[in-house]
């Protein structure tokens, strides 16, 4: 854990986390993680705690902020929102996707 | 720019380190509470919720030094945690600490020191805009010397036929002394006369008033006349900063001048006065400067360079115009003496080129010391790397990266050296102040008080550099070494060992050569002190008290100075008790107070002398042998035939018979009387023996004495002669202490201005006349004195250590059956190989920076070797002692402990 993982994991874990917020709206780092696993259908099995790395560095670029709040069951926990600069970079970020996702399947159909 | 924002909030949070840790634990503390507590709903227990959710979650300790690591700008975070650290190890080890930073001090503060005083004669701006661009301009003979007077007429051309400069002005000093009637008392002032264009060609605005009225400069009187610009400090001290001062009077020497200008404070011409408030009024051309010749009036021309126009270009352009400019002159004679130009930049006569020499090499002395002193400490460091080698071992082991071991080793250099500096800045504020004195009799400064932009930077380069140099190499070298055998229990790396000895012992060997060079520098400057101290003088300078007057001349107006002022005080003086002579003369021997050049025509040809004018009583005062003839007697009033006396350098410059000084006895030199005919010209009656007049290594120049009693207020003399200066010159078998108050009480008496006049001894007047030589040979002394002692610190520390290294290795010996003697040899032979390493490259060095010095020595030669063999010596004897007690260590070992010891 931590610095030195492929830049890909990364990318893809942020946009993971923009988009939940997205369809989510403000949730707290464990509502985020459980998210993601469902989303994934437990295909990914992250460990929970590699979320907080990545929410510093979105909230560091300014795509979310982060607020104290109470959580459902009355507890005091952290939530994230997503700003206007993050919504924007969803889009972005999408599209980047797609141009790899469709560069890679122009491979792998090539070498069959 | 996200990137910008992420910079940003890393810097704020660096700061808020604690509580974000603390609002992070409390993030991670929901997390889990909230997983365990989903666990628990789906039919866990307590227990198992809680570790499924840990497990779920990932080491908690990493996600947080993640985070963490983050969030921050790690470089300033590691940075505070390297300095945090080389704090401690600094008061874990005191003693070393101490000897380190004193040592770099010593190094730092010498540096410093000498830097101050090059900043301030050498790098002060001058005070003027683009002062780059301004130029003095003067006119020489064919061999280069100045000639004199440089007219109006020839300034007049110039400024009309140039083309390189856009601005040509010119300035006199006023004659005599001047007085400022202020509140209260009258205060001297010092007074140029400018053209109108001169504070503009400066470029500097009055900050009252508008200055001078711009016009063209002619013969007669002129918009200006009778106005006056002043100083600041002037107007401050001396008129109490009056706001409404434009437009009122002032009086000088009873004179009445209007204000029309004050200048900002700071500012000053010529850019070389200090210690005398200013006052400038405007140049008057008159009768004499309406023709070319010896008595047209003398001017100091300064020009400022059209932008683009390089002084080079001037000059060649200047010298063509005065080709041309030359041939106006009227006779021969007088055309080669103003046939050529020189162009000088204005910052460049500021200093004498010998002195600027000097200080250069003074510098570079200092820096010598600054670089043994961080060599040893650089030694001490690599000493101290080896203790700390297993701790450096046991960091890498835990997996800090080679980088991060030499920068933490980087940062505790520089946290010593920052103490140092520290240390340093004291130091060389204290010996600048201490060698005040010295200073100031040497260059033309007041011993500076605040430190500058320049004096600061080269501390804190100095201070960097010092940590560079002492740890870059100790650094390396513990990042280098092997792992293992340091990890290991009593290891004595031996590969390593003996690489950081030769290596230290290299270091050594280095700081012995460059002491050595310092220390023959230090020689050959006590050898030429001592030349000089010894040089026959030609004249006696024991129990001779020097009393130099600054005369308000403007008090005797319309009265004889020579029986109003100068004789009365001298009869009263010979009165004093135990006065054996006295006498008045215009400037002693070897005094610095002020000088005339006189140039005439004399049986055709042209004549440049120095002129004084003296008493009968100088004769017994001074002891001056006469070569030929008498000196001035009694009988010299002025109704009696003028009387000149000149010395043998005149007498063979300008005498009939170059080798008999008698022959020009008798000699009808010049008229001193005005409008004298030949027949009344005064004779020479006398040739002095040659003294050194003017240095004491410079020949003597041909002088020209004249008597004070015949020369009156008629005499074309008086103005220079009698109204500016004059030294009292007094034989007393009283010790000076006792006399000198006595002096001041007589001059108090004969007018109360002359009270605060300086009042010193003929030997004093003489060690002053080489001062400059006196204070670097002390400075010599001190960096010389301090290279030794680190040297010998550092010989004796290197050998302390081989042989604490070696203790059992040299107990075995013994043990063996050694002689003890053959362990003392051994240990000796190392310190010698250092030493004689040391000394045959000094020797290299020294002989070879000993050109520098060439133009500084006298009596002596550069290449000396007898003083070379002397520096030698003393260094190889302080290394053979400091040597010897490891070594007696060494001999002494007792095997027995040694071997069962670590």
């Amino acid at each position: 854990m931590g610095e030195g993982r492929p830049d890909v994991l990364q990318g893809t874990l942020d946009l993971m986390v923009l988009k939940t917020l997205e369809s989510m709206g403000p949730l707290h780092g464990y509502g985020i993680a459980r998210r993601i696993e469902q989303i994934s259908e437990q295909a990914l099995r992250l460990n929970q705690g590699t979320i907080y790395p990545a929410l510093l560095r979105l909230c560091q670029r300014g795509w979310i902020r982060a607020e104290w709040g109470t959580s459902e069951n009355g507890r005091r926990a952290r939530f994230y929102s997503l700003t206007r600069a993050g919504k924007g970079q969803i889009e972005e970020e999408t599209e980047n996707w797609e141009r790899v996702a469709a560069t890679m399947a122009r491979f792998l159909v090539k070498s069959e | 720019m996200s990137w910008l924002r992420m910079l940003m909030s890393r810097w704020a949070a660096m700061f808020r380190g604690g509580a974000l840790d603390r609002e992070m634990d409390e993030e991670l503390r929901a997390h889990l509470a909230m997983a365990a507590e989903d666990y628990r709903r789906r039919g866990m227990n307590e227990e198992e919720a809680q570790q499924a959710a840990t497990r779920d979650f990932g080491g908690v300790t990493q996600v947080r030094e993640t985070v963490r690591l983050g969030r921050g700008v790690p470089f300033f975070e590691n940075l505070r945690r390297d300095v945090g650290y080389a704090l401690r190890q600094m008061r874990t080890s005191p003693g070393f600490a101490a000897v380190t930073v004193l040592t770099l001090a010593l190094g730092i503060g010498a540096a410093a020191a000498m830097f101050t005083v090059v900043d301030h004669v050498l790098l002060q701006p001058v005070p003027y805009r683009d002062a780059g661009q301004l130029v003095q301009i003067r006119e020489m003979n064919a061999s280069g010397q100045e000639a004199w007077p440089l007219p109006w007429l020839d300034i007049a051309q110039w400024r009309q036929q140039t083309r390189s400069f856009q601005e040509i002005g010119f300035a006199s000093g006023m004659n005599g002394r001047s007085f400022l009637e202020g509140h209260g008392t009258a205060v001297e002032v010092g007074g140029e006369e400018v053209s109108a264009n001169f504070f503009p060609m400066l470029g500097v605005e009055p900050m009252l008033g508008r200055g001078f009225l711009q016009e063209t400069p002619s013969v007669g009187p002129n918009r200006n006349s009778g106005t006056i610009v002043l100083s600041y400090a002037v107007w401050k001290q001396a008129l109490g900063g009056d706001r409404n001062i434009l437009g009122k009077t002032v009086r000088i020497n009873d004179q009445p001048w209007t204000v029309v200008g004050v200048m900002p404070p700071g500012f000053r011409y010529p850019a070389n006065t200090y210690g005398v408030a200013q006052v400038w009024t405007p140049v008057e051309l008159g009768k004499s400067d309406e023709a070319r010749g010896n008595d047209a009036n003398n001017y100091f021309v300064l020009g400022r360079l059209r932008p683009g126009v390089s002084v080079q270009a001037a000059q060649a352009e200047m010298a063509v115009l005065q080709k041309g400019i030359g041939q106006e002159w009227p006779d021969a004679d007088l055309r080669s003496v103003h046939s050529r130009v020189e162009l000088e930049g204005y910052a460049e006569t500021l200093v004498d080129k010998d002195v600027r020499k000097a200080l250069l090499a003074l510098l570079a002395a200092a820096g010598v010391l600054w670089l043994i002193a961080s060599l040893n400490v650089t030694n001490l460091l690599l000493a101290r790397g080896t203790a700390r080698q297993r701790e450096m071992a046991m960091r890498r082991a835990l997996g800090a990266s080679r980088w991060r071991i030499v920068r933490q080793m980087m940062v505790e250099g520089l946290v010593l050296s920052a103490v140092s500096g520290a240390l340093g800045i004291g130091l060389a504020a204290a010996s600048v102040k201490m060698l005040g004195h010295e200073i100031s009799q040497s260059l033309p400064l007041p011993v500076p008080a605040r430190p500058d932009a320049w004096i600061l930077l080269a501390l804190v380069g100095l201070t960097a550099a010092s940590a560079l140099v002492s740890t870059a190499w100790p650094a390396v070298v513990s990042a280098r070494g092997p792992l293992e055998p340091a990890l290991k229990q009593g290891g004595l790396q031996t590969g390593q060992s003996r690489e950081h000895h030769r290596a230290r012992g290299a270091l050594v060997a280095a700081e012995i050569a460059m002491s050595l060079t310092l220390l023959m520098g230090c020689g050959l400057l006590l050898r030429t002190i001592y030349s000089l101290e010894h040089v026959p003088l030609g004249f006696r300078t024991d129990h001779i008290v020097v009393a130099s007057l600054e005369i308000p001349a403007y008090r005797y107006t319309n009265r004889n100075l020579t029986a109003d002022l100068y004789e009365p005080m001298l009869e009263r003086v010979q009165h004093l008790h135990g006065v054996e002579s006295a006498g008045l003369m215009t400037e002693v021997p070897l005094g610095h107070t002020f000088r005339m050049q006189i140039m005439m025509r004399m049986k055709g040809r042209s004549v440049v002398a120095m002129m004084k004018a003296a008493t009968p009583g100088i004769e017994q005062v001074f002891d001056f042998p006469m070569a030929a003839g008498r000196f001035f007697r009694a009988e010299d009033t002025p109704d009696a035939p003028a009387a000149v006396v000149v010395n043998e350098a005149f007498a063979r410059a300008y005498s009939p018979d170059k080798h008999n000084p008698a022959a020009i006895l008798g000699t009808k030199l010049m008229g001193t009387e005005r409008g004298a005919k030949p027949a009344a010209y005064s004779q020479v009656v006398g040739v002095l023996q040659d003294v050194h007049q003017t240095g004491i290594a410079s020949p003597s120049t041909p002088e020209i004495e004249v008597s004070l009693a015949q020369t009156t207020p008629d005499s074309t003399f008086y103005n220079v002669l009698d109204e500016i200066a004059m030294d009292l010159a007094v034989r007393t078998r009283e010790p000076a202490s006792v006399v000198i108050p006595e002096i001041r009480d007589v001059l108090r008496q004969a007018n109360p201005e002359l009270a605060t006049a300086r009042i010193t001894t003929m030997d004093e007047v003489v060690a002053d006349s080489y001062g400059s030589q006196r204070l670097a040979a002390h400075l010599l002394e001190i960096f010389g004195g301090a290279a030794l002692l680190l040297c010998v610190a550092g010989l004796y520390g290197l050998l302390a250590y081989v042989v604490n290294q070696r203790t059992r290795e040299l107990g075995v010996r013994i043990a063996l059956g050694a002689p003890r003697a053959s362990v003392l040899w051994l240990v000796m032979r190392q310190a010698g190989g250092m030493l004689l390493a040391g000394v045959a490259l000094g020797s290299g060095l020294a002989l070879a920076s000993g050109r520098l010095a060439r133009g500084f020595l006298y009596g002596v030669k550069p290449h000396d070797g007898w003083t070379l063999a002397a520096a030698a010596a003393l260094l190889l004897l302080s290394g053979t002692v400091a040597a010897y007690l490891p070594a007696q260590r060494a001999a002494s070992i007792d095997p027995m402990k040694a071997i069962r010891e670590e």
